[in-house]
């Protein structure tokens, strides 16, 4: 009998992972031992700096690994593309923190913190899965620290709510995702990415194609695309705000990139189907987000809508499937990740002024009372339009080149008028903040709260990976070529 | 005697899967629509099982457990969710959940 021999692990491939959960250990445990006051100030700070490591650890890899290996058993992918995608993950985790300091969750922000960073640890985890098996896991992982932290501030009737309806579609979609995989795994009796691919060849096509579909349907719902998006506005407005803030970039940057690496890794053969199913996908999206968000009173859930409708305009650059989208798509979530937190910080500022919901009325003489804030706000409107100076003007146009460049001209048209629709509805917000004479409000007893130094950092920050994509678009497009290097496109 | 082939296990476990996902989509009570998400997974399961013996691969199997520790996980979240919500709440109904809608 041959001696049982473990894989061997590549702990360094590992780091940033490791980094998050160390922390994560550390705000679960230590702040038993502190003073109530101190616990917030302690697990703040820790959480930032277990971030601010974990990006060190990733950047540095990235600066490691000219190309990719696959590593602890082939379970797990170490390359640029995994790299960069968990900078960007900790980057909006780091962003989260800033807005996180202001919100007061009584007992329990130790747990608040654990779960954001084992949030971004699973997400880590899962952009770098390199077979069918880590995924689930990945997704899992990610997912059910999410679930917990919607529902975290159980006082709230419409928090409870989030967090259970987004736990029963999350699972749902979970649920079809392992059974898409079962099936892609019986036709090719591999779990390995290459290996499906390599043995696809002379698989069973109809279970191929069945577990390719379902896999795809519960890819689409994590990343919140139309038609399996229903979750998004009833789970974006009832989480948390910074909940909401951390899940609309971080989410979105794991389920979106991990979509492109698992189509053209492991399915380069059936991509006449993947890639006009998305192209499918991604027109739904742009629709029902865009028109679903014309409607909407409520801030929050209009920007879910805004969010569906960029699931659509992120799918974009996979479903045509070339390197020139690969490249399209990592570049636009720098942007696209930034904007989206620092929006609903914005909305979270508000809100914490007004102690109430926050509905496109309440916006109103914003602009005028915080205009730091307003300016803000108006940047990232303009921005997500896809307007200079925001680095979302050049993602846009690289989307849209590649659809162009891959003989998809409608779908580039069909992006193009979501983007003039969109107008409406973004410019409204800048209307509401700027032209709208301000309501008589009653302020909230005891007065509104101090502004709040880290939550007005994080904005500032927001704004300045806004324009700074902008301003250094060339250097982030090369670390977007190299990131997608070594994958393999079908056209 | 031989037992049922791999495809009679496949079959069921298809048949699972859609009661499972008929279960989510149309009853009420939360509890019930965990019980249907766990009938989901556990379809998952038993298909991994069977295409493991099929194709004569380990892997699946070690998946299926892999799944088993996260459905616990999953419903132990569920659980803890539906009891807050029903301190909050006499009446369990995924239907009067309302609070958010647009």
């Amino acid at each position: 009998m041959t001696p049982f021999q473990t894989p061997s692990i590549d702990w360094a491939a590992l780091s940033p992972e490791l980094i998050l959960l160390g922390g994560a250990a550390i705000c679960l445990l230590v702040p038993l031992f502190l003073a109530h006051g101190w616990r917030r100030h302690f697990c703040a700070f820790v959480s930032m700096g277990c971030f601010i490591g974990a990006g060190a650890a990733a950047v540095a890899l990235f600066q490691m690994d000219e190309t990719g290996t696959s590593v602890v058993a082939d379970a797990m992918r170490r390359d640029r593309l995994a790299e960069l995608a968990q900078v960007l993950i900790v980057g909006s985790g780091l962003l989260t923190v800033g807005v996180s300091y202001a919100y007061v969750l009584r007992e329990r922000m130790g747990e608040y913190y654990t779960l954001l960073l084992t949030a971004a640890a699973g997400m880590c985890f899962f952009v770098a899965a390199n077979d069918l098996m880590t995924m689930f896991l990945g997704l899992e992982w990610f997912s059910i620290s999410l679930y917990i932290l919607c529902a975290m501030a159980i006082e709230e009737v419409a928090s409870l709510e989030a967090g259970l309806k987004y736990l029963i579609v999350g699972s749902f979609g979970s649920a079809i995702l392992l059974f898409g995989s079962a099936f892609v795994y019986g036709a090719t009796g591999a779990l390995g990415f290459e290996d499906i691919a390599a043995a696809s060849g002379d698989a069973d096509q109809l279970f191929l194609v069945t577990g390719l579909a379902m896999i795809i349907v519960g890819l689409g719902f994590k990343a919140s695309a139309a038609p399996f998006h229903m979750w998004t506005p009833d789970v974006y407005q009832g989480a948390p705000t910074p909940v909401t803030a951390f899940m609309s970039a971080a989410t979105k940057i794991a389920a979106l990139v991990l979509t492109m690496r698992l189509l053209v890794t492991a399915f380069p053969s059936e991509e006449n189907l993947w890639t006009i199913s998305l192209a499918v996908i991604v027109c739904i999206s742009l629709a029902w987000g865009n028109l679903g968000a014309l409607v909407q009173t409520n801030v929050k859930r209009l920007l879910a809508y805004s969010s569906i409708s960029h699931a659509g305009f992120l799918l974009m650059p996979i479903a045509v499937g070339t390197s020139l989208g690969g490249r399209a798509l990592l570049y636009y979530l720098i942007p696209y990740a930034a904007m989206s937190i620092g929006a609903f910080a914005v909305v979270g500022a508000r809100e914490r002024e007004l102690a109430r919901p926050v509905t496109l009325d309440d916006m109103a003489g914003m602009g005028w009372e915080r205009p730091g804030m307003g300016a803000a706000m108006t940047l990232f409107m303009f921005g997500f339009i896809g307007l200079p100076p925001a680095g979302l003007f050049i993602g846009k146009f690289y989307a849209f080149s590649a659809a162009v460049d891959r003989g998809w001209t409608w779908l580039a048209i069909v992006g193009a008028v979501a983007t003039a629709v969109s107008v409406y509805y973004y410019l409204g917000v800048v209307r509401a903040m700027y032209f709208q004479p301000a309501a008589v409000r009653v302020a909230p007893a005891g007065g509104s709260p101090p502004r709040e130094l880290a939550l007005g950092t994080s904005v500032v920050l927001a704004v300045v990976v806004t324009i700074g994509s902008f301003v250094a678009a060339q250097p982030l497009l090369d670390i977007a070529t190299d990131a997608v290097s070594f994958l393999s496109f079908p056209h | 005697m031989p037992g049922p082939g791999v495809a009679a296990y496949l079959i069921l476990s298809v048949i699972l899967f859609a009661t499972g996902a008929f279960g989510v989509l149309i009853r009420r009570s939360p509890l019930i629509v965990l019980l249907a998400l766990e009938i989901m997974l556990n379809a998952g399961n038993l298909a991994l099982i069977a295409f493991a013996r099929q194709t004569g691969t380990g892997s699946g199997q070690i998946f299926a457990l892999t799944v088993m520790v996260v459905a616990a996980a999953e419903a132990v979240v569920g659980l803890g969710l539906i009891v807050a919500v029903s301190r909050r709440r006499v009446d369990l109904d995924v239907d009067k959940l309302t609070t958010l809608h647009g």
